[in-house]
């Protein structure tokens, strides 16, 4: 009898659920398998280059220069002695091997060492473009004059000598739309079986780093987030004390991200979507997938124990939690995809595709937890005496005591928060950007120490190039490309700079017998052009390619500069844009390289969570007013989000911590989880004032939902673990999130919880 | 030039079983003593840019001397060449610079040099020596519906070459060649030549070449825009003197 009348007060949805068991665990779990299959579609694409938006002007500039010059993504072998002359026979001859064994990679465009590249001299009466190195094997005088053509060349020994002269550098160029990846492993490959028995090798460029630093991160985080997982596994066993249900949740946890995979490989799949690729900005989608599917389910499974406590049978229980949890976990589903879907606004086109299957994912999480998850539940036979559901955690049994002290100080609870909050806002305006890939190492690891040599002893890693339209065979032309190739060296952090004047001043030398007065750019348009074309009479016609183009309207600047920070770039690029803008000949100048575009893709990235942020906050106001028709449970719901975002990056500010695309992150996690629990708070808080308009509805509502909060925010905090990667935006990933957890937990149940208890009291809720 | 050697090509054909019979009745054809032309040399690179030269040229002794002035572009008016080729020593490359006033020897040893920034190398330039080679016959193809000999000419290994091999279509009817596949020392494909040609007086005399660089997905194409031949090119011609003075059509 107690059954049947159970039975009538259950929801529609509930009693289909529970009625059909079997089928709403088989359905689930095929769909998972149907949508899952998708992942054998999924295209990882390592080219941070493809995530930027083809308008950027800065990625304008580099397509052009790409297009018209080649590759300027370089790797470079370093390799040599520390102290010992590196202009000697046997180093001269592995230069050959290695330059040779490169040249034969079908992944490399081009090759340049001392051992490749042409000398141009004036021999009685003959001009004559030449290798300077002609064989492997040398005699001691060809050694020599080897080393005094270099030395007298700076352009050249800037670039392919060691400022010690202890080291060779070998450029390598990768061919067009090649993986740096795969790149960066054969030339490794080649260095390392050539070079690594006599000498100590350096490996660097931008080329190097980009084919390096994502694999790297991705296997980090891999390992990583595994023992996140298991420390979250561990926490929830521990206060949950059940192993069944912590597997049901994590069984939700694991069908959402196989689905999210999934989904995006079908996408991919079906519309070849390039926005739909795995890119390392997708890197964080499993993260906050986990902690929102997490979050459902740690909810869900809390709200049973707590029914099966109140003496329902496991029937009624699960009933109960689907009815009283179907709604918030509905409505925070759908809040939390509207702030991802948010993305559609951003201005990295990929990230509509991290916003769409993201959503799916949350979506499929929320189907889940209210279907598979109490069907399985009901699988069970549950003992009401077993330790788990007869009495409290010692956590749930402490929350319930501070719920009481929060509640019955509203007020003091309210100060202190927002003396908390101003003291965050005041650590906004000491938020930095930066970008730097150097500091993305720890100093001394072989990573770091390999960057830092090529940067110390060499031309350096970084790179800039800037474009300049102007007729080459005009004088004045020549003569501004040498100002700004002055101006660019005025920096400290320049190494090397290259362009056609250079060139130009060195036929011009040769030609007029290598009288160091004419070291100079022609005064004469028609020398300048005789020059090329004698060039062009002897010299291969691809040597010139990389620095002006085929007609000569076209020219490329290049600066090899030392690593610089995000600011520095900044004021960098500035420098040269006011000597630009006192050129009178040349018709157009534009600056690209590596730096400046990340620099310009971090902005977009920065901008793009600034746009969602804003987006989501609006759009989970919004849901909220409408679906608790008032306006003040819209602007209460954003609260604990907003304190939490200007807690986290307050502290960012004050502790130095960078804001990057990584640590950027953050504000998505902090959406994803804060709304939950503002919204679990808020609905549960409605339902008890509903249900008894005393004062003992506040520590009711802190009760049901502060335990769930509280537990899901510190299996969260697993992912602490972080902090033990080897990249330091990673780690401080793993911090803040740790602080992220408490922020929003702490907010919601402290600045929401006094909140509503104070206008409560004042009759405005 | 050995790029414009198929110029002097004449209609003669007679039946021949080998290769190397075939290739002395291609060295053995009439071709004029002296010609005079304006050339139309467009360059194209790998990206699809390109770049026009506009040059007259004189030779005689079938070619082996020869003069060519630059006329266009404009910057490069006056520029202009010698080149002589020798059997008992090397051959002699001269430039002048018009805006500098000089004259600049080139080393032409260098055989894959390209000459004028163009994909014919100076050994494209050269006559090709028949001694120098072995010419085997491949079975007979049809090249743009002309039924050619195939044949094989393999650099012998005493030749300082660039290239391992060669592959040339050879009109049956004209015995001309009207395609050339030229291999790298790793027997991969470098370039691919294509010859068009045309009657002048008894000539049959090329009047467009194609010179593909494969590996660098370069191309050349050389049009003769005029050509007049046996004229009366004098031997004093070809010195430096006559670098300086651009002739008149």
């Amino acid at each position: 009898m107690i059954a049947e009348s159970s039975k009538s007060q259950e929801s529609r949805f509930s009693k289909i659920v529970l009625d059909n068991p079997l089928k709403s665990i088989l359905i689930p779990i095929f769909l998972t398998f149907i949508l899952g299959s998708g992942l054998r579609f999924i295209i990882v694409d390592d080219n941070m280059m493809a995530m930027i938006p083809t308008k950027m002007e800065s990625k304008m500039t580099w397509d052009a220069v790409q297009n018209e010059f080649g590759s300027t993504e370089s790797i470079f072998i370093a390799f040599g002695k520390e102290g010992k002359n590196i202009f000697n026979k046997e180093a001269l001859s592995q230069l050959w091997d290695v330059t040779r064994a490169l040249e034969k990679i079908k992944e490399i465009e081009k090759v340049n060492s001392i051992s490749n590249i042409p000398k141009i001299l004036s021999n009685d009466g003959f001009l004559e473009i030449e290798d300077l190195q002609k064989n492997r094997e040398l005699s001691e005088h060809t050694t020599e004059d080897i080393a005094n053509y270099v030395n007298a060349n700076s352009t050249i020994k800037n670039r392919m000598v060691s400022k010690h002269e202890d080291y060779f550098n070998i450029i390598i160029q990768p061919s067009p739309n090649v993986s740096h990846d795969i790149l960066r492993h054969r030339v490794v490959q080649v260095g390392d079986s050539l070079l690594s028995m006599n000498y100590d090798i350096h490996y660097g460029g931008t080329a190097y780093i980009t084919g390096s630093v994502p694999t790297m991160i991705k296997k980090d985080i891999s390992t990583l987030i595994f023992i996140g997982l298991g420390l979250m596994c561990g926490i929830l066993v521990l206060n949950i004390r059940n192993v069944f249900s912590v597997f049901l949740i994590f069984s939700i946890i694991i069908q959402s991200l196989i689905v999210m995979a999934g989904i995006m490989g079908w996408i991919t799949y079906y519309t070849g979507s390039k926005y739909f690729y795995f890119t390392i900005i997708n890197s964080s989608m499993p993260i906050i997938l986990l902690t929102i599917a997490n979050s459902d389910g740690v909810h869900f499974v809390t709200r049973f124990f707590k029914e099966m406590r109140s003496g329902k049978d496991t029937r009624q229980a699960i009933s109960a939690s689907i009815d009283k949890l179907l709604m918030p976990i509905f409505l925070t589903s759908i809040t939390t995809i509207s702030a991802f879907l948010a993305l559609y606004f951003a201005p990295i086109n990929q990230l509509l595709g991290y916003g769409v299957c993201l959503s799916i994912g949350i979506l499929y999480a929320f189907i889940l937890s209210v279907t598979f998850l109490p069907a399985a539940i009901s699988f069970k036979k549950w003992n009401p005496e077993s330790i788990s559901i007869s009495r409290e955690s010692i956590l749930e049994k402490t929350i319930r005591n501070i719920g009481v002290v929060i509640i019955s100080n509203p007020v003091k609870i309210l100060k202190t928060g927002l003396i908390i909050i101003l003291f965050g806002f005041s650590g906004l305006m000491f938020v930095k950007v930066d970008v730097n890939i150097a500091n993305f190492f720890k100093k001394g690891t072989e990573f770091r120490k390999s960057i830092d040599f090529i940067d110390e002893q060499m031309a350096g890693t970084m790179d800039f190039r800037v474009r300049v339209e102007g007729d080459v065979k005009d004088p004045g032309v020549l003569y501004e490309i040498e100002q700004l190739q002055n101006a660019l060296k005025e920096n400290p952090s320049i190494n090397a700079t290259y362009s056609i004047a250079d060139a130009v001043k060195q036929m011009h030398f040769t030609l007029m017998d290598n009288n160091p007065e004419f070291n100079t750019i022609p005064k004469n348009g028609n020398k300048i052009s005789n020059l090329l074309a004698m060039y062009s009479m002897s010299g291969d016609s691809d040597d010139l390619a990389s620095i002006v183009d085929y007609n000569y309207n076209t020219s490329l600047i290049t600066a090899l500069s030392s690593v610089m920070s995000t600011d520095q770039i900044i004021s960098f690029v500035d420098h040269i844009q006011s000597h630009v803008n006192n050129l009178e000949i040349i018709d157009r100048v534009s600056v690209t390289g590596m730096g400046v575009v990340i620099r310009d893709l971090i902005y977009l990235v920065i901008e793009s969570s600034i746009i969602s942020l804003v987006a989501s906050l609006f759009g989970i106001c919004f849901i909220t007013s409408l679906f608790f028709k008032s306006m003040a449970w819209g602007m209460l719901s954003i609260i604990p989000l907003l304190s939490a975002i200007i807690i986290n990056f307050g502290l960012m500010g004050f502790s130095g911590i960078y804001l990057s695309h990584v640590t950027a992150l953050l504000s998505s996690v902090i959406i994803g989880v804060g709304v939950d629990f503002s919204i679990h708070y808020i609905y549960h808080f409605k339902a008890n004032r509903f249900k008894d308009k005393s004062e003992k509805n506040s520590t009711e509502t802190f009760n049901e939902v502060g335990y769930p909060i509280v537990l899901d925010s510190a299996s969260n905090m697993s992912f602490g673990a972080l902090i033990f990667s080897n990249f330091i935006p990673v780690q401080f990933v793993g911090g803040l999130m740790v602080f992220a957890m408490l922020a929003t937990s702490v907010g919601t149940l402290t600045l929401l919880a006094s909140l509503t208890e104070i206008l409560k009291k004042k009759q405005i809720l | 030039m050995r790029a414009f050697v198929p110029l002097f090509c004449s209609i003669t054909i007679s039946f021949s079983q080998s290769g190397l019979d075939i290739a002395q009745k291609l060295d053995n054809k009439e071709r004029p003593q002296s010609v005079f032309s304006r050339i139309s040399m467009v360059l194209t690179n790998s990206k699809n840019k390109s770049r026009e030269n506009i040059l007259l040229s004189k030779s005689n002794n079938i070619g082996k001397n020869q003069i060519i002035w630059v006329l266009e572009p404009k910057a490069d008016r006056g520029i202009s060449f010698l080149r002589k080729e020798y059997e008992d020593k090397d051959n002699e490359i001269r430039m002048w610079l018009p805006a500098f006033n000089k004259i600049r020897r080139i080393n032409s040893n260098r055989m894959n040099d390209s000459f004028m920034g163009s994909d014919l190398s100076y050994e494209d330039l050269n006559s090709r020596v028949l001694s120098d080679n072995i010419y085997d016959r491949l079975n007979d193809e049809l090249f743009n519906g002309i039924d050619c000999y195939v044949l094989n000419v393999t650099s012998k290994p005493e030749l300082k070459s660039a290239y391992s091999k060669h592959i040339l279509w050879v009109s049956k009817k004209n015995l001309t060649i009207l395609k050339e596949q030229s291999f790298g020392k790793n027997d991969e494909l470098k370039k691919v030549k294509i010859y068009s040609y045309k009657m002048v007086k008894s000539y049959e005399l090329a009047s467009k070449i194609l010179v593909q660089d494969i590996q660098k997905n370069h191309k050349t194409e050389i049009y003769i825009d005029y050509i007049s031949i046996n004229t009366d090119v004098d031997s004093k011609l070809f010195r430096e003197s006559s670098l300086k003075r651009i002739p008149r059509l």
